[in-house]
């Protein structure tokens, strides 16, 4: 099989799945302005905006040479959990036969996952499949772990632009690092990569941390959030995702007794704002702010596709949240357009305001 | 020779420069449109300033709205800033006490909330320009009332007329069709007022408290149509800033003045013969790779000095 997934964030971890039981991997295309266009076009006007970049990512990824395509699915009542259906019927009656193979969670749907999952595994043996996933598990563990340093140290970096730099070569490192040996030499070489960077000292008192919600994809993946990561990052501030592709898995994929997930706690956290699970990741991101104020985070940006229905809600909660909490938030809302502006204005203005909550005054940024 | 801080505030429609001394008195406001070129009205109300003052010394110059980055990079700005910010920093300055800030532009408009002279939350309107100045400038052409009078015009309004609001599509066909009912040019001016600040409340407030000392600027804040309008929609007085369009530009020249004050730094600024170089912005499509970003670059003396709009920083990181 040659098989594809899309992006959402670094696609490394499930990359070493489908190699590692033998099948040729697409590597899947970042996606660009193309790619939404190409979404765009063929997806229904009306469907939020990740749907239409996987739609993108998926033409993308045929055109490369791909026959199937894994991604994960939704559950709850998010349009998210239908969109598989959607994209294959819409990539059928485009012509392309390919294979579309969406992973539920495992809780949910047991019998259906098994099937899916023997049917990537081929004529492989099931401990080959055992070592497989938790050595991919292990890398995912290990690139999460990795961007977290990332994300702190991005605010302070003396040569702007540099931590980006050093964050692309170590997943080049770790996409090409095949066995354990060569993964634990791979994390100690990026380990040493990252305390290279030159840091500006900032006392404690002014760091500023951002915890970022909202709804997965947009969260995880810079190239349709307009980078507000390293927007953030170059504006001197660290930044916490609520979302990480290990914590999905921890929480998703792991039978709870064993999992080290720490989003049960989160989702009571959240209780208070909204009490059942309405879809997508709305009620964690509550407790995700609940937890950052907790943490002494100084601010929240909330991203959300235009149209999300979970993240609506959330909008209209937020500014509750806001006021109890007595912590910023900031909503975005993302789609198709490219005009970054004025999305960065308000950046820089949340982040101005956060710093002169702070400081009581503002410590200019000459940006 | 005297010492000045300048403030340049770029925007859509208007360009605004203000200069203070280092007590933070006013020393010279100046109002002109942008008409589309951005430098050229920066560098005429450089020669203005020029002429009128006389040689000055510059400590320090700040730029901001939607054309910051362009001008700072022809005028040598010491700080480039967000006009949010730049906003309520004027009006914390003249208006300790202020809660509330209502601020109208050409292409946007803003609440920012202040609580003891911190903002502490702001709204922006989206890409949309309903509700802002340039949607009143098309309709005061349309009714053939010059700009200047179009307030003025709407507080002589006897009757109530009820405009859609929402979105300005619907108030415009909403105009029309009240104009074949007979209603005047002044009722009609009146109600598209009202609808204009029950829209601009409703979007940008929606979710905030908003408390009086209210301040009313930005461009559209001459307009005493839509002063009376506000006065009406929030029940009480608003106040209108004496240099209420000058609020952006004021305001980033005193932060430029606590920049240099604090660090000592010298300015970076070009000096006033700025405005006889030739600053030759443009742009192109990098091909790159797939995403096509449309890079700005500008030029001096055929050399590339700054560049951006690319998402990968390949242009950004390579200049200035």
């Amino acid at each position: 099989m040659k098989v594809s997934f899309p992006y959402m964030g670094t696609p490394i971890g499930y990359k070493k799945i489908a190699a590692l039981l033998g099948h040729e991997v697409i590597d899947p295309p970042k996606p660009t302005q193309r790619t939404i266009d190409l979404g765009v076009k063929y997806s229904p006007e009306f469907a939020c905006f990740p749907m239409k970049v996987l739609l993108g990512s998926y033409i993308e990824a045929i055109e490369l040479g791909a026959d199937t395509l894994i991604s994960s699915g939704g559950h709850g009542p998010c349009r998210a959990g239908f969109y598989g259906e959607v994209q294959s019927k819409i990539l059928r009656s485009m012509g392309y036969d390919v294979d579309l193979i969406i992973f539920d969670s495992i809780k949910r749907d047991f019998l259906g996952f098994y099937r899916k999952v023997k049917k990537i595994k081929g004529k492989h043996s099931w401990r080959d499949v055992w070592y497989t996933l938790k050595f991919s598990y292990h890398t995912i563990k290990i690139l999460d772990f990795l961007e977290q340093q990332i994300e702190t140290v991005r605010a302070y970096e003396v040569h702007k632009g540099q931590s980006t730099k050093v964050w692309e070569m170590i997943e080049k490192k770790i996409d090409g690092a095949y066995s354990d040996a060569e993964l634990d030499r791979v994390k100690k070489e990026a380990q040493e990569m990252i305390d290279e960077i030159k840091l500006v000292q900032v006392p404690e008192e002014q760091k500023i941390r951002i915890g970022i919600v909202g709804e997965i994809y947009v969260v995880m993946e810079s190239s349709v959030n307009m980078r507000v990561e390293e927007r953030l990052g170059e504006l001197g501030c660290e930044v916490r995702r609520s979302q990480y592709l290990s914590e999905w898995v921890d929480f998703n994929l792991i039978p709870a007794r064993f999992s080290p997930s720490r989003e049960p706690e989160i989702l009571r956290k959240g209780e208070k704002y909204i009490e059942i699970i309405i879809g997508g990741h709305a009620k964690q991101n509550m407790g995700a702010i609940v937890d950052y104020k907790e943490q002494g985070f100084d601010g929240i940006v909330h991203l959300m596709p235009f149209g999300c229905l979970p993240e609506l809600i959330s909008q209209s909660i937020m500014p509750k949240v806001s006021e109890d909490l007595d912590i910023p938030v900031l909503t975005l809302s993302l789609d198709e357009q490219t005009g970054r502006a004025n999305s960065l204005t308000r950046l820089e203005a949340f982040v101005d305001l956060i710093r002169t909550r702070k400081n009581g005054k503002c410590i200019i940024q000459v940006s | 020779m005297k010492g000045v801080y300048l403030g340049i505030d770029v925007g859509s429609v208007t360009t605004k420069i203000a200069a203070i001394d280092d007590q933070a008195g006013m020393v010279f406001t100046r109002y002109i449109r942008t008409n589309g070129q951005p430098l050229e009205s920066v560098k005429q109300s450089l020669r203005e300033l020029r002429n009128e003052l006389g040689e000055l010394n510059v400590l320090g110059v700040g730029t901001t709205g939607s054309g910051r980055q362009l001008v700072g990079i022809m005028v040598g700005a010491d700080v480039v800033k967000n006009e949010i910010t730049a906003h309520a920093t004027a009006t914390v300055f003249q208006y300790p006490k202020v809660r509330t800030i209502f601020e109208i532009g050409g292409q946007d408009s803003k609440i920012i909330v202040v609580q003891d002279g911190v903002v502490v939350d702001f709204a922006m309107n989206t890409v949309c320009a309903a509700g802002t100045g340039s949607f009143l400038d098309h309709q005061a052409e349309r009714l053939k009332v010059p700009i200047e009078q179009f307030g003025e015009l709407a507080l002589k309004a006897k009757k109530d007329v009820r405009i859609a609001g929402r979105c300005t599509v619907f108030a415009e066909s909403d105009m029309i069709a009240k104009q074949q009912f007979g209603f005047s040019k002044a009722e009609i001016i009146k109600g598209l007022c009202e609808a204009l600040v029950r829209n601009y409340i409703n979007n940008l407030g929606r979710g905030k408290r908003l408390e009086p000392p209210f301040v009313f600027q930005g461009g559209v804040a001459a307009n005493q149509g839509i002063r009376a309008a506000f006065e009406k929609e929030m029940g009480c007085e608003i106040i209108v800033p004496n240099h209420a369009g000058n609020m952006g530009s004021i305001g980033v020249a005193l932060i430029v003045r606590d920049y240099i004050q604090e660090t000592g730094v010298p300015t970076k600024f070009r000096g006033f013969d700025v405005a006889e170089l030739e600053f030759v912005p443009s742009s192109f499509e990098c091909s790159g790779c797939s995403n096509h970003c449309e890079i700005v670059k500008v030029e001096l003396n055929s050399k590339m000095i700054a560049a951006w709009g690319d998402r990968c920083g390949k242009w950004t990181n390579n200049t200035i």
